[in-house]
């Protein structure tokens, strides 16, 4: 599902965001990306939805290679993309409902059919009943909920997700886990930025380490624990 | 079309939202395309005048007693053929005796104190407005003075061309006063929907980050820009309009003594077009400039 070889990216000579990096997300995987702050986690996120380029390598997602995409083409692309962000990114003045149908909305979805998916990922998430609530009305864990319906409104292939659980209490960020887990269990690839170690023990998947831009630990699955 | 009734709905959120600096900026189109219009206004009512004196100028060459017939009609013939020319009536020395008479009848004693007819024959010439307006008229008065036969000529259109002049040097100057102001105009709606884009930056990331097509990322500030010029050039007709009434009452006599059985006249169709053409097409120009860094 996601490909990339030697996937660099510098921001001035010498200095790598991201440096040669090569991973292999399989279709329907669930991957965590960790490290510490600067280890390229959000840099590669980034790439991966087009908010930039490479500086060298390449990136396959879904068969794309990202590297010659049109704007057309990245339009589409990222139409099969869910994002999922630390700090939400909600539109404050629009309501829940608003929030998720709009993700559907500009993209020229009708009416009808945007209504009934927002219906279906609110109620998946279990927010059914804050449809008319603003995003400063809900908790930390509801907008984030609401970010994740908003994510899966257009039925992507993938998930990407930055720190989902930065702004939220352990408990809550269970409860996000067990989200991601559901949507991924529905065939959906999910990867996970997050350096939540306990977390990812918690979840019990895939982890790629990533310091100073570079794959520095070889890929493993974390064994699936309690919280202490 | 879905993208256009996004973009509409979009666009009147947008403009409700915007308050003053919305006001502000239909305020500067207003005062720019009420100075463009107005200068429209003034530069063609001014035209009319000009050419409605142009059409009663002529120019009178005066023939010597002495010139043979065969020189008169050969210069009458020329003068015909002439591009500025558009009539030429010969007058015989005793039809400007008569006319002498007819229009000055307490002074026909006056004319009988002379021996035989002192008034001259003459060619009257009617110009075109054209020729008149780029001081063509100037050169043939100059030209026919020194042909064979002509003893002097008269032609009282010389300060019109100099007002046609005049005329062109102020619209000149009245289309650049209008042009700056238009660009000050189109510069402050650009600001406007740049602060409503600002607005909107956590929709349009979100739009962005959708794969929203780009009628939909930029649609809404071209037609924010587009409604900006609209409702500044509707504002501008209507204050423009209000002030022609008012100086059709305040002058309208006044012009209409100058110009004949000519009225002041507001824009035509086609001009009030083309004030809300160019506002519409500068604000929506404004709208797209800004929007252009929207991918």
């Amino acid at each position: 599902m996601i490909e990339t070889q030697n996937l660099t990216k510098a921001y001035a000579p010498g200095r790598y965001a991201l440096r040669d990096l090569s991973i292999s997300v399989a279709k329907g995987d669930f991957v965590f990306l960790t490290g510490p702050s600067g280890a390229g986690k959000s840099t590669l996120l980034r790439l991966l939805l087009l908010e930039e380029r490479p500086s060298e390598g390449t990136a396959i997602v879904g068969g794309r290679n990202l590297a010659g995409l049109s704007r057309r083409e990245i339009q589409a692309y990222r139409r099969t993309v869910g994002f999922v962000f630390q700090d939400f990114k909600l539109i404050p003045s629009k309501t829940v409902f608003e929030n998720v149908s709009f993700a559907m909305r500009v993209i020229g979805v009708p009416i009808d059919h945007q209504r009934r998916r927002t219906y279906q990922v609110l109620k998946w998430v279990g927010l059914q009943h804050r449809q008319h609530a603003y995003p400063s009305e809900l908790s930390g864990g509801e907008q984030q909920r609401v970010a994740i319906a908003r994510a899966l409104a257009n039925e992507p292939q993938v998930i990407l997700a930055d720190e989902p659980t930065g702004n939220l209490d352990p408990d809550l960020s269970l409860d996000i886990m067990s989200l991601f887990r559901d949507i991924n269990a529905s065939g959906t690839t999910v990867l996970i930025a997050t350096h939540d170690r306990e977390l990812i023990r918690w979840t019990g998947r895939r982890t790629l380490h990533l310091e100073h831009g570079r794959l520095v630990a070889p890929e493993h699955v974390e064994e699936r624990g309690s919280l202490a | 079309m879905k993208a256009i009734r996004f973009a509409w709905r979009e666009a009147i959120v947008s403009l409700r939202r915007g308050g003053r600096s919305v006001l502000l900026s239909i305020g500067t189109m207003t005062v720019a395309f009420f100075a463009l219009g107005g200068f429209l206004v003034i530069s063609s009512n001014l035209q009319r005048l000009l050419e409605r004196w142009t059409e009663a100028a002529e120019m009178s060459v005066f023939l010597r007693d002495d010139v043979r017939e065969a020189t008169v009609t050969s210069l009458a013939s020329e003068l015909r053929a002439h591009r500025s020319v558009t009539t030429v009536e010969y007058v015989s020395k005793d039809q400007a005796l008569a006319r002498f008479k007819a229009d000055f009848p307490e002074l026909v004693d006056l004319a009988g104190t002379t021996e035989g007819n002192p008034f001259p024959a003459s060619l009257e010439l009617r110009l075109r407005t054209d020729p008149v307006s780029s001081g063509a008229a100037d050169a043939l008065a100059t030209q026919l003075v020194n042909r064979a036969g002509v003893a002097d000529v008269r032609y009282d259109g010389q300060w019109l061309s100099r007002l046609f002049a005049v005329l062109d040097g102020v619209r000149l100057v009245g289309v650049g006063i209008a042009a700056i102001l238009v660009l000050g105009a189109a510069f402050t709606v650009a600001a406007v929907v740049r602060l409503s884009l600002y607005a909107r930056r956590d929709e349009l990331e979100i739009m962005q980050l959708v794969g929203a097509p780009l009628a939909y990322i930029r649609g809404p500030s071209i037609l924010e820009g587009l409604l900006l010029g609209a409702s500044g050039a509707c504002c501008a007709l209507v204050f423009l309009w209000i002030g022609f009434r008012t100086a059709q009452v305040r002058v309208g006599d006044a012009f209409a003594g100058l110009a004949g059985p000519e009225e002041l006249r507001f824009l035509t169709t086609n001009d009030t077009l083309l004030v809300l053409g160019v506002a519409v097409l500068i604000g929506g120009l404004a709208g797209a400039m800004v929007s252009r860094a929207l991918r």
